[in-house]
């Protein structure tokens, strides 16, 4: 087999894959140019209870004390310091231990989840696990603690 | 190098198989790939989205190839050097101590660890064999 065969039939192979790939997955295609997933990778159509708020809305949240502040990092980062009133579900231990299944909250609680900021994905894959669970208005606070700190807000600390 | 046939044919199932399984447990969930791909933090939201719709269509495209027969040759090389990339990868992640799912195998994925590595590198090992064996098919 020639060099110049087999090069051509790779680009046939990753021409095939890319065509393929990019026409079957056309509307996810248009969404992302629409800037659906401009805070995760995550659709908003299969999730309908998810919605991603900025600093200001969970501020407004926070004082009207109208949600549960959820925070999806790990129990000693989250004891170190956290949004002053908000609850712990470690994501990643719990789904280390399979305990998210433990988890109840009442469908119509309104639930803030926040974790680091934008570098994290614990935020969403929690919304996702309590998506799931049948609650109806989850926010996920893509600033999380690094914008909630930034701005000053109030926070607490369990040591 | 194996020139075996029956143990190259073997090696062709074995790679064809879990890149045709890879790949499908990847296009039934392509926005969790992309969201896999990210938390590598390699790539920039624009790839790791492109990729994700894009590279479980060339997987399965070359374990089909492999496991027929057809551009079985350019599908192991192909496939050798994504193993090379994804090796490449899993290193850098482990010595940054990124703690996440591989997304190797959409929501069955493990996590990004040593024993990754050595079943890429048998893969790795198989699909160059696969590929070097047309200088024996040649002779």
């Amino acid at each position: 087999m020639t060099l110049k065969k087999l090069l051509l039939q790779i680009a046939l192979i990753l021409f095939l894959g890319i065509i393929i790939g990019l026409g079957i997955n056309f509307s996810l295609l248009q969404k992302y140019f629409l800037g659906d997933f401009r805070f995760g990778f995550i659709s908003l159509d299969e999730y309908t209870s998810i919605m991603f708020i900025t600093l200001g809305e969970a501020e407004e949240l926070f004082l009207e004390r109208n949600a549960l502040f959820i925070d999806s990092r790990p129990k000693e980062t989250f004891q170190e310091g956290h949004i002053m009133g908000a609850v712990n579900i470690p994501f990643e231990e719990y789904k280390k231990e399979k305990a998210l299944d433990l988890i109840f909250l009442p469908p119509e609680e309104t639930v803030v989840v926040y974790c680091d900021g934008s570098e994290c994905n614990s935020s969403v894959e929690l919304a996702k696990v309590l998506h799931k669970k049948g609650l109806l208005d989850i926010r996920i606070f893509f600033g999380g603690w690094v914008e909630w700190t930034e701005g000053g807000l109030p926070v607490s600390s369990e040591k | 190098m194996i020139r075996n046939k029956y143990i190259l044919i073997a090696f062709r199932l074995v790679v064809g198989g879990m890149f045709i399984w890879a790949g499908v447990s990847k296009i039934i969930d392509p926005l969790g790939f992309a969201q896999n791909i990210a938390n590598y933090r390699v790539f920039p939201e624009g790839a790791s989205f492109f990729l994700a719709l894009v590279l479980p269509w060339i997987e399965v495209i070359c374990g089909l190839s492999l496991i027929s027969g057809i551009f079985r040759y350019s599908s192991a090389l192909l496939l050798s050097g994504f193993l090379v990339v994804f090796l490449v990868l899993i290193t850098v992640t482990i010595i940054r101590g990124i703690d996440i799912d591989c997304g190797c195998f959409g929501s069955l994925s493990g996590k990004v660890d040593y024993k990754l590595i050595l079943t890429d590198s048998v893969l790795l090992f198989f699909s160059l064999n696969i590929f070097f064996s047309h200088k024996a098919d040649r002779e």
